[in-house]
């Protein structure tokens, strides 16, 4: 099969400067010929037959091809009067108003406005943000597993409280398995301490940060319901204040006989 | 525009001139438009393009070239913020249509109606003919043949070699009149 494209021929046809007409080409030229009759009648149609294989300069072609469409060329002088265009009314001043001193404050606003419309509109912007996500993730809540067992086992503390007795006996289920694939326990008592005592300051100081950031969650959580009740406890004493409830009515005094 | 009257309003603008600023928006708006619609492909596109051209002109204003470099120089930058437009707008090609309404808006001279419709008319096939054109050679005619640079700024501007730009040059403009004609056979006569 020929490896020559419709745009090759009629490219070697039209600049030979830049597409050599190399004769070892040629079979294949005339094979996309014979077989692409749009060639055919495009160099038919421009006389570039002649032109495929003779030494004529690519510039003296195109203007012969230029020739033959009469009319065109008229057409075609008049492409400099394309060079301007009435863009609308109000589009200077648009302008003016776009480039015009504005404060400097407006002016980061509008920076970090656009910095972060840039940053949301690239393309792998949501694997970024889970590649970020999951490093967090595992920066405070350690690997990946241990997350998985600190969110478990708050799962099943809750699961417990509301199922009660079947969660119990899958929890032992589960204990047993584990333990079934849990490590040899070390040999000597103090064993276990000596291995705490060998853990990486960095991964202890990570760990005493994550247990920190905890803290803070769960204090700001607190601090954040007990602002939640006041506010529904004042709400409560307003409405009542604004709308008490109906009086009881007073007991009829007792008819003397 | 006189070389002598560009060097001074490119000097005003460098000075931080606002009303040599105003003087050169005004009396660039048209070309930047233009050449901001031959990427744009579209009428709203370009407006909001050009816009984007001038402001980046305006925070470059300290390093305008001067003289005879400052037009192929404007035309870089032009070229430069199109691009980043239109991969913004992820469209490599504008759309191969023409937008009727920028041609009924073109600023006309012709005294005449009939003569303004005609002109109208062959500006409209030439724009619609120059959509159809490969990028590249949409680029080349447009720079060379509408806005009157040289090879060489052409050749720098899109950063090809010189003998690329010559003989894509007239490629393009035997693809032009060969679209110019079907378009025209299409309406019915050039």
């Amino acid at each position: 099969m020929s490896g020559m494209t419709c745009d090759s021929v009629r490219a070697a046809a039209l600049d030979p400067g830049t597409h050599p007409r190399d004769w070892m080409r040629r079979p294949e030229v005339d094979a996309h010929l014979r077989r692409c009759e749009n060639c055919r009648d495009w160099i038919e149609a421009f006389g570039a037959g002649e032109h495929l294989w003779a030494a004529e300069p690519a510039e003296a072609f195109a203007d012969s091809v230029l020739a033959r469409t009469a009319g065109v060329e008229a057409l075609l002088a008049e492409l400099p009067s394309l060079a301007e265009m009435d863009p609308g009314p109000g589009f200077a001043e648009r302008v003016l108003v776009a480039t015009s001193r504005r404060p400097a404050a407006a002016r980061w606003r509008v920076r970090w406005a656009e910095a972060w419309r840039a940053v949301v509109r690239r393309p792998r912007f949501a694997w970024e943000v889970a590649y970020v996500a999951t490093v967090c993730w595992v920066l405070i809540f350690g690997n990946p597993v241990g997350a998985w067992e600190w969110g478990a086992s708050n799962i099943g503390a809750i699961a417990q409280e509301r199922l009660g007795g079947p969660v119990n006996e899958l929890r032992t289920d589960l204990e047993s398995w584990r333990a079934r694939w849990a490590p040899e326990p070390a040999a000597a008592p103090g064993a276990a301490r000596q291995q705490v005592d060998h853990v990486h300051p960095a991964l202890r100081a990570w760990q005493a940060g994550a247990e920190r950031i905890q803290r803070g969650a769960a204090y700001v959580f607190d601090a954040l319901k007990h602002a939640w009740t006041s506010i529904a406890e004042w709400v409560a004493s307003l409405v009542q204040q604004m709308w008490p409830p109906p009086a009881e009515p007073q007991a009829s005094p007792a008819r003397s006989t | 525009m006189e070389p002598d009257d560009l060097s001074t309003l490119i000097d005003g603008c460098r000075a931080g001139d606002a009303l040599a600023w105003e003087a050169f928006v005004r009396r660039f708006q048209g070309r930047v438009f233009a050449l901001a619609y031959s990427y744009a492909g579209d009428r709203e596109d370009a407006r909001d393009l050009a816009q984007e051209i001038f402001v980046r002109l305006y925070e470059a204003r300290a390093q305008w070239l001067t003289g005879d470099e400052f037009l192929p120089w404007m035309f870089r930058v032009a070229r430069n913020r199109s691009v980043d437009f239109l991969r913004r707008r992820k469209v490599r090609t504008p759309p191969a249509t023409v937008d009727e309404a920028a041609v009924d808006e073109l600023a006309d001279p012709a005294p005449s109606a009939e003569a303004r419709a005609l002109d109208s008319d062959r500006r409209g096939l030439l724009r619609a003919a120059l959509r159809g054109l490969s990028a590249i050679n949409r680029e080349i005619v447009v720079l060379r043949d509408v806005h009157g640079l040289s090879i060489q700024q052409v050749a720098s501007i899109l950063g090809i070699p010189l003998g690329t730009v010559k003989s894509r040059a007239s490629r393009a403009r035997v693809e032009l009149a060969e679209r110019v004609l079907a378009l025209a056979r299409g309406r019915g006569g050039v």
